[in-house]
């Protein structure tokens, strides 16, 4: 928790420090973020209509940029993951995403921001949280490539021959898989992004990119050491037109999404960013076997749990 | 029984076949000897009721069996066991999706049967959105009818064969079936032994280009009035309502991504996708082998349906026949369904590329005749004849038919020079 504390402190003072306001995000809505793979979205039963807990800030960060360019939420997110995910160390139904967005920005710049948003917290927690990461038996020696180079960039089809290469049968039309995340996380001695998701694997709101058509521009930075992704981001598509086709591709109903359709017909400014998981953060940090172990009220998918 | 018609459906046959099993096969056994038989009339433009199995003369798949065998094979030595959109199946038939309309005890005690049978069974799009899931606010009554299915059919399945496909049509999405079954701990067993499926549905062959329409009592209407369009067409005067879903917008670009992404979110399950008879059908069906779907099923225009316009059953669409003549050879798993209850048909339809035949109409007939036993007896019956059939062709594995062994009347025969048998003439 100290070490926690430590985090949302240094990702506080370096986003504030570049300019970004902090706004609160809500907890329920009419929608919420399909684009998460198996899963379920909580019901709440808001005076007869059926509302969502947020699986994520993302439609609402889209619409705040018509006030605020610049924009995070420390957003508390549910998501009632398949059982399946209980044993990988890395989901809880319940977690909290440090979620950015920048008006204008593209793919680049927001990859620039989470790499050194995890750079600056990283070096303030190893400058504060010393006594405790001792205590953990955490050597800070294993974030010295990552305070010290650049985070390489490889593409999703690069992944997945890599993946190929270990003999892990990886689809090179889907998401990379928990476990051949973790593997090529555990090849790795500094943090490293995948771009390029196929269209398919990601939900309506990740732009595709106009000149390679199937591939999106968006991208997850994953960590070393077999902790997998940190953080996941995009550019994001903002017309109207696309948004509907691409809503179909993705199964969805586009009459659920009314709000939101029509502030983005009215026009909303093009943007990047991203999520960064806060407990995989701290996980990360501690070197902890589990995200639930940093978390005081876990709730580990499957488990029913207070 | 609960009263259910099926009007222009063989019903009277089906439901024989539900009393007594494969000896309907054949004629009565007290007629032996004093009846003559010969063909009886069907149905007028059913391109597969016109169609003949033709069995050939010179049989060297036979030849083969009986190397094999080292004795004569009959046809009890068909095989029909296949794999069926990525389940093991013990027979080429799966239970086609009864939906929400015809819901209570048949759609359980198919389920069970079906389990005992050993093949795959089809939940229908619209049971949760309209019959409600069991879990979350409705926690505490009665389980619904989706679980109820699943878990009847875990209970009666005896070896790791068969498998529960759950569809989810546009609107459904709404409602988020998928991802309530995907993360049920009660569905786990059929996750973890590969046997559960979704199956995405483009529509069906009874309303080819329309979606999902129900009647509904004026209370459950009223529940589900703004999820779906619901209007007035019986009358301001009458209990009912008619609930109409979209029939979704479906270009190349977003059934292929639809099936992908059905992929990504649930790695475990299986991906089967429904057609209806549209005339681009060969065109979808390879949309979405390419796109990864374990099966695709072809729904012909004479497929069943709870309620459709007249309109729609008796003109509109292709024939399953025609959609399987137009797909041609199928270089993955195609299912097809469509009027489908006794061998002949579902051999032609095998012989056509399908890998499997999907049983509705006569699989509810079946049930509500018995409901202990009629699917399982109508079922036997229709192997019963596919083996006969199957062995007549010269084969012994579903698999092993073609083309060749169907005749369109319609389609004349070319015909074939000299002695194209050399290879089997007699020694001079």
């Amino acid at each position: 928790m100290r070490v926690q504390h430590r985090v949302l402190r240094a990702a506080r003072e370096f986003l504030d420090g570049e300019g970004f306001t902090e706004l609160l995000p809500p907890v329920i809505g009419p929608v919420t973020d399909p684009g998460v793979r198996g899963g379920k979205q909580l019901d709440v039963d808001y005076y007869g209509h059926r509302y969502k807990l947020m699986t994520s800030g993302i439609l609402y960060k889209q619409a705040s940029l018509v006030g605020f360019e610049k924009l995070f939420y420390i957003a508390p997110n549910v998501r009632a993951e398949p059982p399946a995910t209980m044993s990988t160390g890395r989901h809880l139904a319940e977690f909290h995403q440090i979620d950015v967005e920048i008006a204008g920005a593209s793919r680049t710049e927001a990859c620039g921001v989470a790499e050194r948003l995890l750079v600056h917290v990283v070096g303030r927690v190893l400058e504060t949280a010393a006594d405790e990461l001792t205590a953990l038996g955490r050597d800070p020696i294993v974030f010295t490539e990552l305070l010290s180079e650049p985070f390489d960039v490889i593409t999703h089809r690069e992944a997945v021959d890599r993946l190929h290469r270990l003999q892990y049968p990886q689809s090179a039309d889907a998401e990379i898989e928990w476990e051949g995340e973790e593997l090529l996380s555990h090849k790795a001695s500094r943090p490293f992004f995948i771009t390029d998701y196929p269209k398919g694997s990601r939900g309506f709101y990740d732009r595709e990119s106009r000149t390679e058509p199937g591939v999106l521009r968006n991208f997850d930075l994953i960590a070393l050491g077999g902790y997998g992704e940190l953080v996941s981001g995009s550019e994001r598509e903002s017309d109207y037109a696309t948004i509907i086709a691409r809503m179909r591709e993705t199964g969805e109903n586009p009459a659920k999404y009314k709000w939101y359709l029509d502030m983005v017909r009215d026009g909303i400014p093009a943007s990047a960013g991203f999520g960064m998981g806060l407990e995989r953060l701290t996980r990360f940090l501690t070197g902890l076997d589990s995200v639930w172990q940093v978390n005081a009220y876990p709730k580990v998918p499957g488990l029913v749990s207070p | 029984m609960t009263g259910i018609v099926a009007p222009g459906f063989p019903e009277e046959a089906v439901r024989a076949r539900a009393r007594n099993g494969a000896a309907e096969v054949f004629p009565a056994e007290a007629d032996y000897g004093r009846y003559a038989y010969g063909a009886t009339g069907s149905e007028p433009g059913d391109l597969l009721d016109e169609a003949r199995l033709v069995p050939p003369l010179f049989v060297p798949r036979r030849l083969e069996k009986l190397i094999e065998l080292g004795r004569e094979p009959t046809y009890t030595d068909v095989s029909l066991a296949v794999e069926i959109g990525g389940f093991h199946s013990a027979l080429p038939v799966y239970l086609s999706a009864f939906g929400s309309t015809q819901l209570g005890t048949l759609g359980v005690a198919a389920a069970a049967q079906a389990a005992r049978l050993g093949i795959p069974m089809v939940i229908g799009e619209n049971v949760v959105p309209v019959n409600g899931y069991g879990r979350g606010s409705d926690m505490d009554t009665v389980e619904s009818a989706l679980l109820t299915r699943v878990r009847t059919y875990l209970e009666h399945a005896e070896h790791d064969l068969g498998g529960v496909v759950v569809q989810q049509s546009t609107e459904d999405a709404d409602a988020e079936v998928w991802n309530l079954v995907y993360s049920d701990p009660a569905v786990e067993p059929l996750l973890a032994s590969g046997r559960l499926g979704f199956e995405l549905k483009v529509g069906q062959g009874a309303k080819p280009g329309l979606g999902g329409m129900t009647v509904l009592d004026r209370a459950t209407a009223a529940r589900l009035d703004d999820q779906y369009a619901v209007s007035d067409v019986f009358g301001a005067d009458s209990p009912h309502r008619l609930r109409s879903s979209s029939p979704g917008t479906f270009t190349d670009e977003i059934l292929r991504q639809q099936i992908r992404l059905m992929r990504n979110n649930f790695p475990r399950a299986r991906v089967w996708v429904k057609l209806y008879p549209g005339r681009d059908v060969a065109d979808a069906v390879r949309v979405a082998w390419a796109a990864g779907a374990d099966a695709v099923t072809v729904d012909g225009a004479e497929g069943g349906t709870g309620w459709a316009p007249t309109a729609f059953l008796d003109q509109v669409g292709l024939p399953l026949g025609e959609c399987l003549r137009r797909i041609g050879a199928a270089e993955h798993c195609l299912l097809a369904s469509g009027r489908i209850w006794e061998g002949a048909r579902a051999v032609k339809c095998l012989a056509l590329g399908a890998r499997a035949v999907g049983l509705g109409r006569a699989a509810l007939v079946a049930t509500d005749t018995d409901p202990e036993h009629g699917l399982v007896r109508l079922v036997d019956a229709l192997a019963m004849e596919a083996r006969l059939l199957v062995s007549a062709l010269g084969k012994y594995s579903t698999g092993a038919l073609g083309a060749e062994d169907v005749w369109f009347p319609s389609t004349p025969t070319e015909p074939k020079p000299g002695n194209q048998f050399r290879e089997y003439s007699c020694p001079q």
